[in-house]
């Protein structure tokens, strides 16, 4: 085989997304990039904010978490520092979103016993039924589903694995727009410490988790109730802690078919 | 088969985008269309009975490297430097620009320095403007005509995988 045909002739979605995410002018964004060159203003703006997030943090994280976390540096850290980020990360991930969970449930078993004394005391209770909230009828009216999951190398954007219910784009592409999509905000926007969530497209949302190596991109359609989008991310979490433990040096076709059965295992055949 | 990451860049007008287009679908338009942003698509070869994925970039040009987002160039293996022989105001500057690439570029990626729209100078232009630029191209090419643009990629491709032993 002398070089091979183009492997893509139309990427009309892709170009479409493209140009819905990027052509906003460019000097719009020079505008933005402006103000917040300008240090001083930006800090005098941010730095509060930080620090009261610090200081909740630090008088929020809890003894044991902070216990279990130490714990696993202490494993860890016996092993190659490249390593470490990759362990570390999904774990950590996990704890600070089940912490997240755990008071927000605390909060609403709160307002619900708020609410039912209030309703007992009027002696209402009992005469309404709970209303569905309108999330709840959404997702049962367009049920959420996965139709893509990425697992793509973070700097350069080579595609390490997929797993799809359908073949239409070429991936390796799809992948590499993600990753210049991301690096485009991200730089575009000058937020290092933040990253990219979530892109929207039509009818698609695409749900990124990020790693320190590597990122997860999960193609979604339907409507998806923020518990799903907390359960999809925890499997995403789940997934890298077991299964990827150690990026090889080179992306080849050995490496691809490894992580794409190992997504196809996790999110396309029901994994319980 | 392994998968690299070479990314174009240069300023704007000096051809990337007619280079990734005449290298991947063997086409070429006369018509300017400014890129935004970035596009990526990719093209397999085969080099001594070993077949590698290129992922081209294919990014919005800038009057200098620093202007472009640094994390464009993470993670890429090949970074081809293209200027316009037509236009001085693409490499009088070019020693600097390729000093910084190097240095935000992956430490193990490989620089080229292309010299573009060789169909649009005589022999006597190419002499001038090799006397007086701060640093060599690597290689001559014309995206309207292909001379070189195959090779380009072929040569790049070829020393990627050399060091990818
Ligand atoms: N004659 C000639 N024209 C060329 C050549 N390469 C590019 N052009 C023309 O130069 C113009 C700019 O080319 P592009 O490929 O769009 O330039 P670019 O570097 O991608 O520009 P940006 O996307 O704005 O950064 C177009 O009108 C092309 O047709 C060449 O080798 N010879
Ligand atoms: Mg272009």
């Amino acid at each position: 085989m002398r070089d091979s045909k183009p492997q893509v002739d139309s990427h009309q979605p892709l170009d479409r997304l493209r140009e819905i995410l990027l052509s906003e002018d460019r000097e719009a964004l020079q505008r933005i990039e402006q103000i917040l060159e300008n240090r001083e203003a930006l800090s005098e703006r941010v730095s509060p904010i930080v620090e009261e997030h610090l200081e909740f943090l630090r008088q929020n994280f809890p003894k044991e978490f902070r216990e279990v976390v130490d714990r696993q540096i202490d494993v860890k850290l016996k092993d190659s520092q490249d390593e470490i980020l990759n362990v570390i990360y999904p774990v950590l991930g996990r704890m600070i979103r089940k912490y997240i969970t755990h008071q927000f449930q605390m909060l609403k078993e709160n307002i619900d016993r708020q609410i039912k004394k209030t309703f007992s005391r009027q002696g209402i209770f009992g005469i309404f039924r709970r209303r569905k909230s309108s999330e709840e009828i959404l997702s049962e009216a367009d049920p959420m589903h996965i139709e893509e999951v990425y697992l793509i190398q973070r700097d350069s954007g080579l595609l390490l694995g997929i797993a799809s219910q359908q073949q239409t784009m070429d991936q390796d592409a799809v992948a590499g727009m993600f990753t210049a999509i991301k690096a485009f905000v991200e730089d575009a926007f000058r937020r290092e410490q933040e990253e990219l969530a979530s892109i929207e497209y039509e009818n698609y949302k695409i749900f990124i988790q990020n790693f320190p190596a590597y990122y997860l991109a999960v193609a979604i359609s339907g409507s998806v109730s923020a518990k799903e989008k907390d359960q999809l991310a925890s499997r995403l979490l789940r997934f890298a802690e077991e299964e990827v433990l150690q990026l090889p040096s080179e992306v080849t076709d050995t490496v691809r078919t490894g992580f794409s059965q190992k997504l196809e295992h996790w999110f396309f055949t029901d994994k319980t | 088969m392994i998968s690299k990451k070479i990314i174009l860049t240069g300023s704007f007008g000096v051809g990337k985008t007619s280079l990734f287009n005449q290298f991947i679908y063997n086409r070429f338009d006369d018509k300017y269309l400014t890129t935004i942003g970035v596009k990526v698509n990719k093209k397999v070869i085969e080099i001594d009975g070993k077949e590698l994925s290129l992922l081209i970039w294919d990014i919005a040009g800038e009057v200098s490297q620093d202007k472009v987002p640094n994390s464009y160039f993470l993670g890429a293996s090949g970074i081809v430097f293209v200027f316009d022989l037509t236009r001085p105001s693409t490499y009088k500057n070019i020693a600097n620009e390729i000093k910084y690439l190097q240095e935000i570029g992956d430490p193990n990626s490989i620089i080229k320095v292309v010299a573009n729209k060789s169909d649009l100078v005589d022999e006597e232009k190419i002499n001038e403007v090799a006397a007086e630029i701060q640093r060599p191209w690597d290689v001559i090419t014309s995206a309207k005509t292909g001379e070189n643009v195959q090779e380009l990629f072929r040569e790049l491709g070829r020393e990627l995988i050399d060091a990818a032993e």
